[in-house]
Parts: C-alpha cells; sequence; structure tokens
C-alpha cells in the first residue's frame, strides 16, 4: 500500500495546537480518538476566506479526514461536530494545560480512546463552568494510567502492604508508595498522609488536604515524566493569577 | 518572496527594500496606544477630537484599521501586538499587560472595550485583561459576537450559530 493511499475517514478528533506553516497553510497537532496525536498539514487554512477558520477550532469536538504515510499528514476534509460550548475564563486555560500534557506526554500515533474520552469528558466539565482541582486529579490519574505509568496508591511497593490512612508515605515515581521514614531526602513537603493516597486513589476529593496534597503528588509525578520540560501553561497561568 | 520578486520586478524589489529600510529605521511604538508610529505619540492618540474616556484594546494594528473603518468608535486604542498563547509561551509579561495597565489607569478613560479576536486566544486574553482592569475600578465591555449582517442562518457556519445561540439576549 502507498504512503499516499493511507487514508483515514470520519475520526473524531480534537484540536490541540496550530503552528503556522508557509504563508497559508497550518500544522495541526490533532488527539484522534482511535488514532492518538496526529501532525496533520492543513493547506491553506490560513488564507482570509478559508472556511476552515471556523472548524479548526480547539476544545471542540471535530470530524477530520487524513491521508499520507509519514510523519505529517495531509488534511482531506474537517467538520466541525458541535455539541459543547466554547471554553470561556479560567476553563480556557485549565483546557490549555490538558493539551500541553497531551502535547508533551503523548506518543504520536498511539491510539488511547479510554483517555480520549476522559480528555472529553474534562473538557464538557470545563464548558460547563467546573473549574474544580478535582477535574484536572482525574484527568492527569487517567493519563499516566495510560501511558503505562499506573499509579498503585493503596500497597506498598515491594511488601505489597495496605497503605494505612492514618500512616505518613511518599511516592517514588518508578516504584510506588513507601514509608515516609524509608525515603532518604525526601523534603517533607513531598509526604502525604495515607488517607491523600486512599482518596486519590478512589477519586474522592472532599476533603480539603487530600486536595491540597493530591495536587502536589500530581504535580511531582507528572514533573517526573517531563523530563525537565517546563510547563508554559502553568507559568502563564500563574503569572495571570498575579494580576 | 525575495527570490520571485528579484526575477519578475527588479525595480519593485528594489523599492520595497528602501520602504522596509526606512521603516526599520523610523518606526517605533506610539508610547500611548502601543502601535507603529514615526512619533512618540502618534496623530490619533492626540487629536482633541477624540473621545479619551473610551479606550478600545485590539490585538494588532491591522485589527485597529478594521475598528477605524467601522466609524462606529471614536475614542483611542491601545494596540497589544498579540494575544495570550499559553501553548506558546506568550503570558502576561510578552504582552506587557502592565503597559496597559498604566495606560488605561491615565485617569481620562471611564471604559475599556476590549476587541480582542473571537479565537480561544483572544478569548483568554478578554478574560484577564477584564479581570485585571475592572479590579481597578475601571467599566470594561467586550464587542458582540453573533452573525454577520446581512447573514442568513442557512449559509452561516454552525460553530458561529451554535454560539449566537448559546449567548442569544434578551428581545
Ligand atoms: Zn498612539
Amino acid at each position: 500500500m502507498s504512503a499516499q493511499r493511507q487514508r483515514i475517514d470520519g475520526a473524531t478528533a480534537f484540536l490541540l495546537h496550530a503552528r503556522p506553516f508557509s504563508e497559508t497553510s497550518l500544522v495541526l497537532e490533532v488527539f484522534a480518538r482511535d488514532h492518538g496525536r496526529v501532525a496533520i498539514l492543513a493547506r491553506g487554512a490560513r488564507r482570509p476566506r478559508s472556511a476552515l477558520r471556523t472548524v479548526l477550532l480547539g476544545f471542540q469536538p471535530l470530524e477530520l479526514a487524513w491521508f499520507g504515510g509519514g510523519e505529517v499528514k495531509t488534511m482531506a476534509r474537517a467538520e466541525w461536530l458541535g455539541g459543547l460550548p466554547l471554553l470561556m475564563g479560567k476553563g480556557l486555560l485549565l483546557g490549555y494545560y490538558l493539551n500541553e500534557l497531551l502535547l508533551k506526554l503523548l506518543p504520536r500515533e498511539d491510539a488511547h480512546p479510554a483517555l480520549f474520552d476522559g480528555y472529553a469528558g474534562a473538557l464538557a466539565a470545563l464548558a460547563h463552568g467546573a473549574t474544580e482541582p478535582a477535574e484536572l486529579r482525574r484527568f492527569e490519574k487517567s493519563l499516566l494510567r495510560e501511558l503505562g505509568y499506573g499509579l498503585a496508591l493503596d500497597r506498598i511497593a515491594g511488601s505489597g502492604a495496605p497503605v494505612r490512612a492514618d500512616g505518613v508515605y511518599a511516592y517514588q515515581p518508578e516504584r510506588g508508595v513507601v514509608q515516609a521514614r524509608e525515603a532518604d531526602g525526601v523534603s517533607p513537603s513531598l509526604t502525604f498522609a495515607g488517607k491523600t493516597l486512599l482518596d486519590l486513589a478512589a477519586d474522592d476529593y472532599g476533603d480539603p488536604r487530600t486536595l491540597a496534597e493530591s495536587k502536589l503528588l500530581m504535580r511531582q509525578l507528572i514533573a517526573h515524566y517531563l523530563g525537565g520540560q517546563p510547563l508554559q501553561s502553568r507559568r502563564v497561568f500563574m503569572e495571570l493569577q498575579e494580576l | 518572496m525575495a527570490y520571485h520578486l528579484l526575477q519578475r520586478d527588479p525595480g519593485g524589489a528594489g523599492r520595497l527594500a528602501s520602504a522596509l529600510d526606512h521603516a526599520l529605521k523610523t518606526l517605533r511604538r506610539c508610547a500611548r496606544c502601543n502601535t507603529f508610529t514615526e512619533d512618540v505619540v502618534c496623530d490619533r492618540c492626540l487629536s482633541p477630537r477624540r473621545d479619551s474616556s473610551l479606550l478600545c484594546v485590539v490585538e494588532m494594528p491591522v485589527d485597529l484599521n478594521t475598528m477605524e473603518q467601522t466609524h462606529a468608535f471614536n475614542g483611542l486604542y491601545y494596540v497589544l501586538m498579540g494575544r495570550l498563547s499559553p501553548l506558546d509561551g506568550i503570558g502576561p509579561r510578552e504582552l506587557a499587560f502592565d503597559r496597559l495597565l498604566a495606560r488605561a489607569n491615565d485617569g481620562a478613560v471611564r471604559e475599556v472595550v476590549l476587541a480582542t479576536n473571537f479565537t480561544n486566544e483572544g478569548e483568554a486574553t478578554a478574560h484577564y485583561l477584564a479581570e485585571m482592569l475592572r479590579a481597578r475600578g475601571l467599566k470594561v465591555s467586550r464587542i458582540a459576537r453573533g452573525l454577520p449582517v446581512g447573514g442568513e442562518l442557512e449559509y452561516s457556519d454552525a460553530a458561529t450559530v451554535a454560539q449566537a445561540f448559546i449567548e442569544r439576549r434578551d428581545y
């Protein structure tokens, strides 16, 4: 089968990012439900009267067709599917954060339908005005699970002994939960109540301490898997909070 | 582009080169509205016929030109020279939000009209500018979004009609 003949039709996808290419085109990074993260050249998308301008919208469900066998595909068709209000305000910034995580952590052309559904669900919550941190934690957890970095939060690494709600623990990215006293050189800010770990495992964010500590834990883990790459959306978000 | 021009129209290429060179040497940013000008403060910002209590914020100089063509606005402008773009690392620091804040706080401005684009980036920019300006006691408004004048539903794109529906108003 020649590269030109590899054609994908009717792919449900979200646009994660678009960058200008030549005078009139865009290179899109999309997250397609059944194809994962794909780079696609959209010819003519930047022309002033291009009909694609009102179709290629971030945070909106799209239906795409593309062809080509190389790293960057060529777009054949794009349709706006609708059903989701545009993101507004703080929800928009949180949406950019989700997109940046996918852009930086998801390898190209590796399908993750469950993660796609989690992303679509998180966007729907943001579009309807939910900006609770719990939405972000759920998404971060499903992202790590899908990437194969699943978190074992209710068992101690090695022994498999259950985590106790009243214990104090640390989390080592490649290993799992360890007793806080075992984690050599761990700063107290990176120790977590057993209850936090159990709540996070159960996606129960009712306890304010769980919310605060799980944010720190997820930030530590994501920083580990990003391997030192900074998150631009987080920096911009922090600067905007200071205005 | 340069290659094409040199082949087809060497004289035009020369004129373009000297025009660009002139622009590079003489153009600067207006101290008040931030757009390109040859002066410290541009003619528009100095005009006594403009309403200094209204300040319209746009992304780029071309957007200012479009607003001017409407003849619907007689206030003054501030040109951001960009928009928030978190994934490209463009934040409030890169856009010098503090300069706009100083401009809006000159004592004469009563209302800031946000006319950034209706893209995700333009919308994020408008949201944070609104929060920042309202916190300083300024009245903030946003241009409306909807169908084009003379626009028929049948011929309009679905995303525009959907958002016009979501943002429908009492009538
Ligand atoms: Zn000026």
